[in-house]
């Protein structure tokens, strides 16, 4: 074992002066060509990490999640909508908080925001507001309503993950969170909508 | 076919052998069903990861890759350490993202908060941004989120165009107020968060 590795040395001290540094013109090409696919090389590492640390989970967990919306239906959540367009202030939690989510979750990124046909006008820009504010929280917890834009949270849970901690407590507490900051866009957004439209004299009765 | 059935079938059709076969048929349909939509799911998700997210992970680690072997991310660590490690540094973040004149601009498929997310991800694992200003952060970045969309989205409401006119200004010049309030909520709620991973 120790011969052989003194063999190595050996050979490799013998081999060290015979390869000289490039130098001259094509050397500075040379260390220029390894510096530029350097960059990719460690690009590459990255790719595989994320290939291996993320991809496997989340195809199982997709898999499951669509299975569950389509066994559930996602017709169901249409009837919440319309009682969701009620006035008065029972129904704020109901239209900004509960529907947004439940629609996000079952209908996911761009088909979410067809939900919003049950509502009256003078909502919509609101409830607007307020599903799209909640597209990158949820991802957190269930990454499968919005798989196109998972980085948001996957970057900077990278980093909690890069310390050794745990991702859940991050990605619960954006999930939460998020449902409060959708739930304020939701109603103040509905405040600014009915300011606008009272200010405008030319629109016919949508102020009232 | 039925005839077929029933000749194959010793006892032709009884009255407990009808009930029997009734029930075989029910528990085949359904047993096919939930196979077809297992199915189905699981090639949706194939289709997810190939269309949307490897081609998204390709570009970050293109990105990645080239900020970290450069020494391009310790040059922008100085930047971002200041803004991305206090409080008021966030909220000026946010505040500058929900301009209404950028907003819409940095909007489009959440690109940009997603590479500052991954840059920002990379600071938090070297250390150069303490751990539990993640949840905060993760609402600085974001509070242009799908100011490019709204007439898209206003027309999948089935909204009449008067509405779009309001709706436009008003969803972002509510991001203005709303932006660094869910900073500051996202603050107060990360106490406590991951206090043992900061040295």
């Amino acid at each position: 074992m120790s011969l052989s590795l003194a063999l190595t040395g050996l050979v490799l001290a013998a081999d060290q002066p015979t390869v000289e540094k490039p130098t001259g013109f094509f050397g500075a090409l040379a260390t220029a060509a390894q510096w530029f696919i350097g960059l990719f090389n460690e690009g590459g590492k990255v790719f595989v990490g994320l290939l291996t640390g993320i991809i496997p989970t989340l195809i199982v967990l997709l898999t499951f999640v669509n299975a569950l919306i389509v066994l559930i239906g996602p017709d169901k959540i249409n009837r919440l909508g319309e009682v969701a367009a009620r006035p008065g202030l029972v129904y704020y939690p109901l239209r900004y908080l509960i529907l947004p989510a439940l629609s996000v979750f079952f209908l996911t990124n761009p088909m979410c925001y067809t939900m919003g046909q049950f509502l009256p006008e003078k909502y919509k820009p609101a409830f607007y507001d307020s599903q799209v504010s909640f597209v990158h929280p949820i991802t957190g917890l269930f990454p499968h309503a919005n798989a196109g834009e998972l980085f948001v949270f996957l970057g900077i849970a990278a980093g909690i993950t890069g310390l050794g901690g745990q991702i859940g407590d991050l990605a619960i507490r954006y999930f939460l969170v998020g449902l409060v900051v959708c739930f304020i866009r939701g109603c103040f957004t509905e405040f600014i909508t009915f300011r606008m439209t009272s200010r405008r004299p030319v629109t016919k009765e949508a102020a009232a | 076919m039925s005839t077929t059935d029933t000749e194959t079938r010793p006892g032709g059709r009884g009255g407990a052998m009808g009930g029997l076969n009734n029930l075989i048929v029910k528990i085949g349909k359904s047993v096919g069903k939930v196979v077809g939509v297992l199915y189905q799911a699981g090639r949706d998700t194939i289709d997810t990861i190939i269309r949307n997210i490897l081609p998204f992970m390709a570009f970050i680690a293109m990105i990645i890759g080239i900020v970290n072997a450069t020494g391009l991310g310790d040059a922008l660590a100085h930047l971002v350490e200041p803004l991305a490690g206090s409080l008021p540094g966030l909220i000026a973040i946010s505040i500058f993202c929900s301009i209404p004149i950028l907003s819409p601009i940095l909007g489009p498929g959440a690109v940009i908060a997603q590479i500052v997310g991954v840059l920002l991800g990379t600071r938090i694992a070297a250390g150069d941004v303490p751990p539990q200003y993640a949840l905060p952060a993760l609402f600085a970045i974001d509070p242009q989120v799908g100011c490019d969309f709204i007439p898209v989205g206003l027309a999948l409401a089935e909204a009449e165009p008067e509405t779009v006119e309001v709706g436009v200004p008003a969803v972002l010049f509510s991001r203005m107020v709303t932006g660094p309030l869910a900073v500051v909520i996202a603050y107060f709620a990360s106490f406590g968060m991951y206090s043992g991973l900061s040295e």
